[in-house]
This record gives C-alpha cells, structure tokens and sequence, in this order.
C-alpha cells in the first residue's frame, strides 16, 4: 500500500514536471509539489519579506501534518521514495550497523533548519542546497530529463529502419529536441551522494539530515495517529531492526515519535501483532520531546546569521547589477530575485529552448543554481512565457506573452571589431534577417552597409546573438543594460513610458534602399557582382 | 535516391504533353487559385502519378502566423497536398529545415493545422543534422558538396511552394532562394561563400518539378523573416521552369517601395546564365486571370 503511494507521488511528480514546458496550459500547475513544500514557502517568504501567494498551497501541507502527523516524508515525498526504490535496489543484503552517534545525529537536520530559516530572515536563500523537492527537481531537470531523452532519441534512431519499413513517416522522422545543462555532474554527485548515505543506515538523508524532514517533525505532535504498542510485546526487536527511520529505541514499547513517519513497517514485520496506529488526541507522555542542545541551538542560529551576513558582505553583492547576467523575461530586481528564488530549476526545465542555465559562482554564493540566460546557446523565443508560469514563488513572474515580450531582458551590442561586416567588410546579414524585431538595420557607413542596432527596438531575446556566425564569442552580444525588471506592474507601461517598441514594424530598410547605391540600371553586373557594394541582391 | 530527383531534371518526355502555358498567373482566394493554377498546368497528375513518394517545400522556416507573410499560405498547401493524394500519390511529406523551433514553425505557421485531417500527408521539420545526405554539386563553382534532408532524395517528386517575400540579402526570396530550406549548412551561404552563386549551384542539383509562388501575400520589406510591409497581391504563380516562375514573382509588387524586374535579382540572373531557366518572361507563354 504504502509502496503504491510512493510510486504513484513519483509518477506525479515526474508527469507534473515532464509537462512543465511549451505550451503549458495556463491552469496547469506544474509547479505543484514546490508549491507545497513549507520549507520552500517559508524560506521565499522569510527571504522575500513579503507574502507570496503560490507558497500559501504549503499550508495545505502544514494542515495534513498537524492533523495526521509526519506522514509526507513516508508517503508523498518524491525524494523519500526515490531513496527507497534505489535502497531497495542497491542495497537490500547490505548489513547495517546502528549507529553510535545517533541522538547527537538526528539533531543535525534541525540544526540544519536552523541555519535555513535564520539564514532566510537574512535575506539569504540558501534551503535550496538541502530541500529535498528542490534538490530532486534539480537532479530531474539537469540529468534525469536530458538523459530521459537521450534515450528515447537512441531508441527512435534504432528503430528509424523499421519504421521506414513499415512505412510510418512521422515516427521514422520524430526526433526529440536534446536539452543540455550545465552543472549536470554537479547535480548528479550530490544525489549519488544523498543515495549512497544509505550505506551507512537506511533513509540516512531522511533521518538525520532532511530539513524538511525537521520541519514536518516539529510541527507533527498534534498529529492524530501515533505508534502503540500492546502488551503482547516480547521484545523481539524485530520492528526496531526493520523500522527506515530507526525510531524505535531499545525498549521497543516506546517511540521516538518525532521521528516516526507512520509508514508501519514495524506493524507489518511484529510476528505478535502488539504494533498499532490508533487515532489518539492527547499530546501525552509518549510523545518524547526533541532534545535540543542550547549550545547546539545557539549554534546554528549563529550560523544561519553568519551565513546570511557572509553572503551579504560579499563584493558580489555590489556588484549585483554590473555583472554580464541576462535574467529570464520576468524575473524581479535582482536583489529580491536572489531572495525569492529556491533554484528548483523547473525553469530551466520548462525553457522551449534551453537557454535557461544554471549560474555556478557568476554572481557568488547567493546566486547559485540561479537560472540565466545562455543566449550565445539559444535565444528566448517571443512565442514562450513558460518559465514564470512554473515558477514556484514567482522569481520570474508569470506573465502574458505580450508583457513577456515587453520585460526587456538586455539590449545587442555589437562588437565591431569582430563583425564580418564591420571589420572585414563582409556580406552577412544572419543578425538582421534573424531579429524578430526588426532592431538591426543596414546604414551605409564608409561605402559600405553596416548593420547597426536600434537600442529601443531591442528586447534581448539574444536570436542575432546565437545566431552570429563568427566563430567563438559573438560578434553581436545581449548586455544587462537596459533590462526592464519589475516586481509588479506592467512590462508594456514601463516599456511604453521609455519609448520602447518591440513589435511588427518595416523599420528603417526604405532609407538603406535609396542611401545604398542600388544600381537600377543592369548593364554592367559582371564586375558588380564579386563587389560588396551590392549585397542586397538586386543589380 | 538522388537520381530520382536529378533524372526528371533533364527533360522528361512527358513535360510536352498537352498543356500550352509556361505560366500561369491566378488571382483569387488561395485555395481557389491554386486549384485553378494546377488545373491550368494540365493538372497535378502531369507531375504525380500513382504510388509517388512527393515532397512539398513550402516556407515554414519561422515561428510566424500566415499574417506576417514570411510563410506559405496553410491552405495553399493544403491544397496542393489534396491535389497530390487525389492523384494517387503514396506519400505526401510537406517538410523544411526550420531556422526557428521546429515545432513553433509547424504550429503558428498553421500549415500543420490545416494538413493534419488529410490522410497520407505529413509535416515535418528537419533540425537534425542525421536526416541530411551530403551529395555532389558536379557543376558547383563555390560548392563541391551540399547536405540535402534525405526524403527529398528519396522521393519521386519535388514541389517548391514558396511564399513572395523580400529578402536582406539576395533581394527577393521566392522558389531558387526557398531551396535553401532543404539543405543543413546555410550559414556558409552568408558568411563565407557568396550566396547569389551558391544558390545557382545549389539549384544544378535540386530541381523542382513544379514551383508554385505563394503571393496571396507578399512580404515586400523586413524579409525574410519579417515584421515588414505586407501586401496583398492574391496571386498564385505557377510553372516548371524556376527562374521563370521567380523572375515573373519579381514583377508583380514593388520591393522595398520600388519595381524590379527578374534580371536585377542577381540569383536570378546567375541561374538564368548557367542554364537554368529562363529569366525573360515576355517570350514566354503566360496564362493571367
């Protein structure tokens, strides 16, 4: 029963993310299980200092665990049955030895809450590097999800003769787009890492480092099901050896009940049938409070502060806004975009083309995992507002396709010492052909046209950066500079109110014809032809 | 195989069968036009027989509505892709290698769309270097060799339908110009080799059997992939002969605010050079309702 939820949650979770992407329905919430996840919530609105409405749904969470207690990390955790299936897996013969250290273990992961939640309060996100729905749908999006297609691509092409056979077209052509990450080994180590934990105890993440786990735990002595058992007891400890997350002291009559996620195992694996769940109302005696050490406490709360104030008091910090990051369309000020955004990479995952990335260390501590945007890789098609639909805490807001297109991410600037045209006095048009804006136009400079950028035609969708066929860093790049980011109000007023038109519009090429020298007149076209002075491809 | 497409390109027998025009010029609502244009060419069947494996390559190179004119008209397609199942054609396959997001392209160009209810059609977009097939451009002067999607060498017959628009680069892109859609490398055509004989070259080796000019709208600046000016000319343009059909394209909306004629688009002129086709229109017999 208990096996079935789990792998029902992991499905749901999977297909919740696997639709995150063009063309996500409006009313689909794929970001659902970031949405509920308290800490999360918490953590982006501690960060944040202000309420954000997608991280309400985590009250739903709150209420079921106060109501029936610590249940989600048996039953709906997507990261907590990961660990079971890959346990199962791996390391079902494996002998474990209880661990010595124990008690002083367990407190680790409310130390560790500790430091997120304080460390929140300082404006510093940082729940992000042990939450565990963040961190699994890190670990989905950056390997589970390009590997998922690598193989399916793999299959297609085995299979690509057959079908041909058979004479199915569309299948023998479908090939699906292969996203690519950066940070993808990065991601994959620390969930190998999480996993392998379980050599040294079962759900080792779960019971000793998941501040999740802790938060669900401390909130879950109201809960109306609690272990007991009955005289029939011989004491066999054969629940205490079976129990994941080894709640069960030495006299098996008692529970740690802070740590009893209710997935009654232990009931299962009794031979008395002495282990039950019965609904009780009293907080009672059994429930054994969590024995924080002061010190410890005082701690990590100095931890969280000092984490928050180290992140803070960084050069970074200053230069916050100076550094060459493109923001997805959308994203508030970066200030509260640092604070508000869990780097859960739904994102990322959700980006039609793949330019969202993941920052490393581009803008320091604070910033990492952050999504940026890649545009020498991809650009951002005017099509797609996926990326803030399935944000979670609304980091990059979810807008209209025609605010999205209004929230200016940069402006193209273009190099001219390394354009073909204007340093080697080319024929290329690839950045102005491909400019869905009509914001580079031809003038002719010095007998030659030249491609120019009109700054308040550009919104840094990054197609004429991608684009650029010379090799290397593009001769034409997307800058900060003239980013539009709002935390709330209206992308097409502000652009409105600078003077900025990104639409539909002839443009300047009726100047370029007259200014440029076309030669009406087709007598002598052998000569011209070879001659720059022509490009447009009328004689 | 490639010969397929490169041996209809001498002069197959049955080209000088009854029909009289080397044009036709429709004006009208796309799909009644192009019924009439392919009507008056002596109908689809002179190209597509029983069994044929037939290529449709209209533009759905951008993530554009029909509005933008930088694709072919959905129901001109369509329309022509009827034609050939009527006929009796095995397969239809309406493909182009896409420059923005294939299945962007496919959805807002609406050609999906509007072939998805006709059996034996399929759309595609080609982003994938493994569905091209490099073969040799014996007569090529800046090609040796050029990457073509596999099924249009595979297949029995090519139809170009390719919409009226301008062009930053080779002045108008019509059906020479369109044939780039069918190969993986194009951006050498603009930043290495010159791309006004690249296409000639390119066109030695992919000839359409049947070029039909979508210009029920034609973008006439911001081309090619726009936003520009677009008119509204509600022609379509039909024939076998490319530059024929191209150079009489030319003519019929000012580009750029301004009237050329066929032999002031250098592409044009360098195909009509070499052999290809046939640049002046006047001599020509033209069907114009």
């Amino acid at each position: 029963m208990r096996t079935i939820l789990q792998a029902l949650s992991l499905l749901l979770f999977s297909l919740f993310l696997f639709f995150a992407t063009y063309k996500l329905p409006d009313w689909f919430p794929a970001d659902i299980y970031l949405r509920l996840d308290p800490l999360l919530g918490l953590n982006a609105v501690f960060a944040a200092r202000e309420m954000i409405g997608r991280a309400l749904w985590a009250l739903v969470t709150i209420g079921a665990t106060l109501l029936i207690g610590r249940f989600f990390c048996a039953y709906a955790c997507p990261m907590g049955a990961s660990i079971d299936f890959l346990d199962l897996l791996l390391f079902r013969k494996k002998k474990r030895e209880s661990l010595k250290t124990e008690s002083s273990l367990r407190k680790t992961k409310y130390f560790l809450l500790i430091v997120f939640i304080m460390a929140a309060v300082t404006g510093l996100s940082l729940a992000f590097l042990m939450d565990p729905i963040a961190l699994l749908t890190r670990f989905y999006t950056f390997f589970i999800y390009p590997l998922a297609i690598t193989l399916i691509n793999l299959f297609l092409d085995v299979m690509r003769p057959f079908f041909k056979g058979l004479g199915w077209v569309s299948l023998s052509h479908l090939h699906f787009f292969q996203p690519v990450f950066y940070m993808s080994a990065i991601t994959l180590l620390i969930f190998g890492g999480i996993v392998a934990l379980n050599l040294i105890a079962p759900r080792f993440w779960c019971r000793y480092l998941c501040p999740l786990g802790a938060f669900l735990s401390l909130i879950s002595p109201l809960g109306l099901f609690k272990r007991k058992v009955s005289q029939e007891c011989n004491e066999c400890l054969k629940c205490r050896k079976a129990c994941p997350m080894g709640a069960i002291p030495e006299d098996p009559k008692t529970s740690h009940l802070p740590e009893c996620i209710q997935c009654r195992t232990c009931v299962k694996v009794c031979p008395q049938n002495a282990i039950t769940f019965p609904v009780s109302f009293p907080i009672g005696g059994e429930y054994s409070g969590i024995d924080f050490s002061r010190r410890g406490f005082i701690y990590s709360l100095a931890g969280g502060l000092g984490a928050g104030f180290l992140a803070a008091r960084s050069p970074f910090t200053l230069r916050q806004s100076k550094l060459q990051l493109i923001r997805a369309p959308g994203a508030i000020p970066e200030t509260e975009f640092l604070r508000t955004c869990i780097r859960c990479g739904e994102c990322m995952k959700s980006c039609l083309t793949n330019t969202l990335q993941p920052c490393l260390w581009e803008s320091g501590f604070s910033g990492l995992w952050t999504p940026k945007m890649d545009l020498r890789l991809a650009p951002c098609d005017q099509n797609c507002n996926v990326c803030g639909k399935v944000c979670p805490t609304q980091a990059i807001r979810s807008v209209s396709i025609e605010e999205k297109n209004h929230a200016k991410v940069g402006t193209a600037v273009l190099r001219k010492e390394m354009c073909l045209v204007w340093a080697q006095n080319k024929i290329c048009l690839i950045c102005d052909e491909i400019c869905p804006y009509n914001a580079i136009v031809f003038r002719p400079v010095e007998g030659y046209r030249r491609p120019v950028v009109i700054a308040s035609k550009c919104n840094g969708c990054g197609f004429c950066e991608q684009r650029c066929p010379v090799l290397g860093e593009s001769a034409i790049v997307v800058v900060p500079d003239g980013e539009i980011r709002l935390k709330e109000g209206s992308y097409v007023k502000e652009a409105k109110k600078l003077q900025l038109e990104f639409k539909a519009d002839p443009g300047d090429d009726k100047f370029i014809l007259e200014e440029s020298g076309f030669k009406i007149e087709s007598g002598k076209k052998e000569e011209k032809k070879s001659q720059p002075q022509n490009p447009k491809g009328f004689l | 195989m490639a010969g397929a497409t490169l041996a209809l390109s001498g002069n197959p027998p049955f080209l000088h069968a009854k029909e009289d025009y080397d044009l036709v010029v429709i004006s009208g609502e796309p799909a009644a036009a192009t019924k009439k244009a392919l009507e008056t060419l002596g109908g689809i069947s002179r190209f597509v027989k029983k069994g044929h494996r037939v290529v449709l390559k209209p533009n759905m190179s951008f993530a554009r509505t029909p509005e933008f004119g930088a694709t072919t008209h959905p129901t001109v397609v369509a329309t022509v892709a009827q034609e050939c199942i009527h006929a009796g054609a095995r397969q239809v396959l309406i493909l182009d290698h896409t420059l923005h997001r294939a299945e962007l392209c496919l959805e807002r160009s609406g050609i999906r769309e509007a072939c998805k209810n006709i059996s034996g059609v399929h759309v595609q977009a080609f982003q994938e270097r493994k569905f091209f097939k490099e073969i040799k451009i014996p007569q090529g002067k800046v090609l040796d060799q050029v990457e073509v999607i596999k099924a249009v060498l595979e297949s029995d017959v090519l139809i170009n339908i390719p919409v009226a628009k301008s062009h930053s680069a080779t002045g108008v892109s019509l059906g020479l110009k369109g044939l780039m859609g069918l190969i993986w490398d194009r951006e050498s055509f603009h930043s290495r080799i010159n791309i006004n004989q690249a296409l000639s070259d390119l066109a030695t080796v992919i000839k359409p059997q049947l070029t039909i000019i979508d210009a029920t709208r034609a973008l006439t600046s911001g081309g090619p992939g726009g936003p520009g000016e677009v008119k509204k000319p509600n022609l379509i343009i039909a024939g076998t002969d490319p530059v024929a059909v191209d150079s009489y394209g030319v003519t019929i909306v000012p580009w750029y605010g301004q009237n050329f004629k066929g032999r002031q688009v250098e592409h044009l002129l360098i195909a009509h050079q070499r052999g290809l086709g046939n640049i002046d229109t006047d001599p020509l017999k033209i069907y114009k309702v």
